[in-house]
C-alpha cells in the first residue's frame, strides 16, 4: 500500500516536471523563463510518553510518522507560477489503538493522511506586487479537510521593505469515533464539522547591510467541533470515563519576530521569538536560535536550540481530577502547563553549479540535482514526552528550453 | 502583574521602533550578505515537519509560516 502511494508521489512530481518542460518549449515564449524547482522532502518522527489523552491522561503516547512530500514550483510564464505541494503521512500510534483496546490491532493503530495544495501566483514586477491563490485537500480515515486561501505582497520601491497579507479558510469534516465503552450511550457532541479562519500579516525590513527582521502576526478563529471525540476524561466522582468536551470556538493570537544577522563570512545568527495567547487561557513564549557555520563556500552546518513554555488551558486537569459539574474538560497534556526544549543539528550542501546532472523520463532537458539538506532534532517536554525527528530536502532544478 | 506585562510590552515596542528607525537605505548591490541563503527570513523547508509536530504537541502555534489550525486530525 505504501509503495503504491510512493509511486503516486513520484509520478506526480514527474508529470509536473513534464508540464514545466512543455511550457518551456512553447515557441511563443520569447522571454527567459526561470527553471522549475522540485523539492523532494521526507521526515521520520518518533515520540513516546506516558500521558495519552486517549486513555484519560495516562498510558502510552508512542507514535511514529513517516512523511514523504514533494513540492514543485513551475513558472508558467514570466509572471505566473504554479506551486504544487503533495505529501503523505504514514503513522502508527499505540495511543489511538487504545480507542478500542480489546482488539489486537484495530483500524486506529495506523493510518495514512494524504494532502495536496495547489497555488497560483502572479508577480507584477512593475508594481512590486505578488498576488496568490491556493486550494488544498487533506484526507485521512476520520478527517477530511478542504482549504482555500489568497495572499497579497507589496515590496517597497527600494526593495528594503515588504508587506504580506494572507487569508486562509479550512472547512473540515470529522468522522465521529467514540471510545469503545461509550459507543452505545448516545451522542456526546452536537457537530461533526470544524471551520478555521486564519488571517496573517508579515512586515519584513532590512535594517542594514548585515541585519534584517520580520514581524508576523496571525489572527485565527476556529469554530465547530474542537474536541477530539476519542479522548477519554476521568472524574473524581465516578469510575467510568466521559468524552472530552471543549468550547465550540477558539481565538488564537500569535505574534512573532524573526531576526537574521550576518556576523561574518563563516557565521550567521537566526533568531525567532513568538508570543502566543488564546481564548482558552493558554499563553506561551517561544525562543529559537540557529547559528549556521560555513565550513566551505557551499557547505554549512547549523546547530539550533528552541525553548518553549506555556500556561495550561482553563479546561485541563490530569487523570481523575476533573469534577462532574464542569462544563468543559480535557486531560490532554498538549494543553497542560508545560515547557519544552528542542536541540538539533542541520547540514546543507549546495554547490554553485549543483551536485550532479541527469535526465528524467518525460523531461527532455537535463535535470540539475542542486542541493541536499539534512537535519535532526531531539525534543524533550517537561511532562516526560520525548521525540526525535530526522528530515531531509533534496533540491532539483529543471531548466527551461528558452 | 498587569503593570509588569505592560512595561515589558512598552519596552519591546520601544526596542522595535528604535530598531526600525535605525534602518539604512541599502542599495541592491550592497545586499551581498543579505542575499545569502542563510539570511533568508523564511523557514527552511525541512523545518516545516518540526513546526507541524510542535503545533500538535503544544498549545501555541503560528506567526512562523506554519500550521495554526485546521487541516488535519493531528494525533
Amino acid at each position: 500500500m505504501q509503495l503504491k502511494y510512493a509511486l503516486l508521489l513520484i509520478a506526480c512530481g514527474m508529470a509536473t516536471a513534464a508540464v514545466a518542460q512543455e511550457k518551456a518549449k512553447d515557441p511563443k515564449q520569447f522571454q527567459q523563463i526561470s527553471p522549475a524547482d522540485v523539492n523532494i522532502l521526507a521526515s521520520y518522527y518518533t515520540q513516546d510518553g506516558n500521558h495519552s489523552p486517549v486513555t484519560g491522561g495516562i498510558g502510552t503516547e508512542q507514535l511514529t510518522d513517516v512523511t514523504p512530500t514533494i513540492i514543485v514550483n513551475v513558472p508558467l510564464d514570466t509572471v505566473t507560477n504554479l506551486n504544487v505541494n503533495f505529501g503523505m503521512d504514514f503513522y502508527s500510534s499505540a495511543s489511538t489503538d487504545n480507542i478500542d483496546p480489546f482488539t489486537v490491532s484495530s483500524a486506529s493503530s495506523s493510518d495514512t493522511r494524504t494532502h495536496i495544495n495547489i497555488g497560483l501566483s502572479r508577480n507584477k514586477n512593475l508594481h512590486r506586487v505578488i498576488r496568490n491563490i491556493n486550494i488544498g485537500v487533506s484526507k485521512e480515515y476520520d478527517y477530511t479537510s478542504f482549504s482555500v486561501g489568497a495572499g497579497w505582497t507589496k515590496g517597497s520601491r527600494d526593495g528594503n521593505r515588504e508587506l504580506s497579507l494572507a487569508g486562509q479558510v479550512f472547512l473540515d469534516a470529522i468522522k465521529i469515533i467514540y471510545p469503545i465503552e461509550l459507543r452505545d450511550q448516545g451522542n456526546f457532541v452536537s457537530s461533526y464539522k470544524r471551520q478555521s479562519y486564519n488571517f496573517s500579516g508579515t512586515l519584513s525590513q532590512v535594517i542594514n547591510r548585515r541585519l534584517q527582521i520580520s514581524l508576523s502576526s496571525d489572527i485565527v478563529y476556529q469554530t465547530g467541533l474542537l474536541s477530539t471525540t476519542f479522548h477519554r476524561v476521568y472524574f473524581q466522582e465516578q469510575e467510568a470515563p466521559e468524552v472530552e468536551q471543549l468550547p465550540a470556538s477558539r481565538f488564537k493570537f500569535p505574534f512573532g519576530l524573526r531576526l537574521n544577522y550576518y556576523a561574518g563570512d563563516y557565521f550567521t545568527a537566526r533568531l525567532f521569538y513568538r508570543f502566543y495567547n488564546d481564548s482558552w487561557g493558554i499563553s506561551s513564549q517561544t525562543v529559537e536560535l540557529e547559528t549556521p557555520v560555513k565550513l566551505g563556500p557551499f557547505f554549512s552546518i547549523y546547530p539550533f536550540y528552541r525553548y518553549y513554555s506555556q500556561t495550561a488551558a482553563d479546561y485541563f486537569a490530569p487523570y481523575g481530577e476533573h469534577r462532574l459539574d464542569e462544563e468543559y474538560y480535557t486531560s490532554d497534556y498538549d494543553l497542560s502547563d508545560l515547557s519544552s526544549h528542542k536541540a538539533g543539528l542541520g547540514v546543507r550542501y549546495s554547490p554553485l553549479f549543483g551536485i550532479s546532472k541527469f535526465n528524467l523520463p518525460l523531461a527532455g532537458n537535463s535535470t540539475l540535482f542542486k542541493s541536499i539538506e539534512l537535519r535532526a532534532a531531539q525534543y524533550w517536554r517537561s511532562d516526560g514526552l520525548h521525540a526525535f525527528i530526522i528530515s531531509t530536502d533534496l533540491g532539483f532544478s529543471i531548466p527551461s528550453g528558452q | 502583574m498587569k503593570a509588569k506585562i505592560n512595561i515589558k510590552l512598552l519596552l519591546a515596542t520601544s526596542g522595535l521602533l528604535m530598531l526600525m528607525s535605525s534602518c539604512e537605505a541599502i542599495k541592491p548591490y550592497q545586499k551581498t550578505y543579505l542575499n545569502e541563503e542563510e539570511m533568508q527570513l523564511s523557514m527552511r523547508k525541512p523545518e516545516t515537519f518540526e513546526v507541524n509536530f510542535e503545533s500538535y504537541r503544544e498549545g501555541g502555534s503560528g506567526a512562523n509560516g506554519g500550521k495554526v489550525g485546521g487541516g488535519c486530525g493531528c494525533n
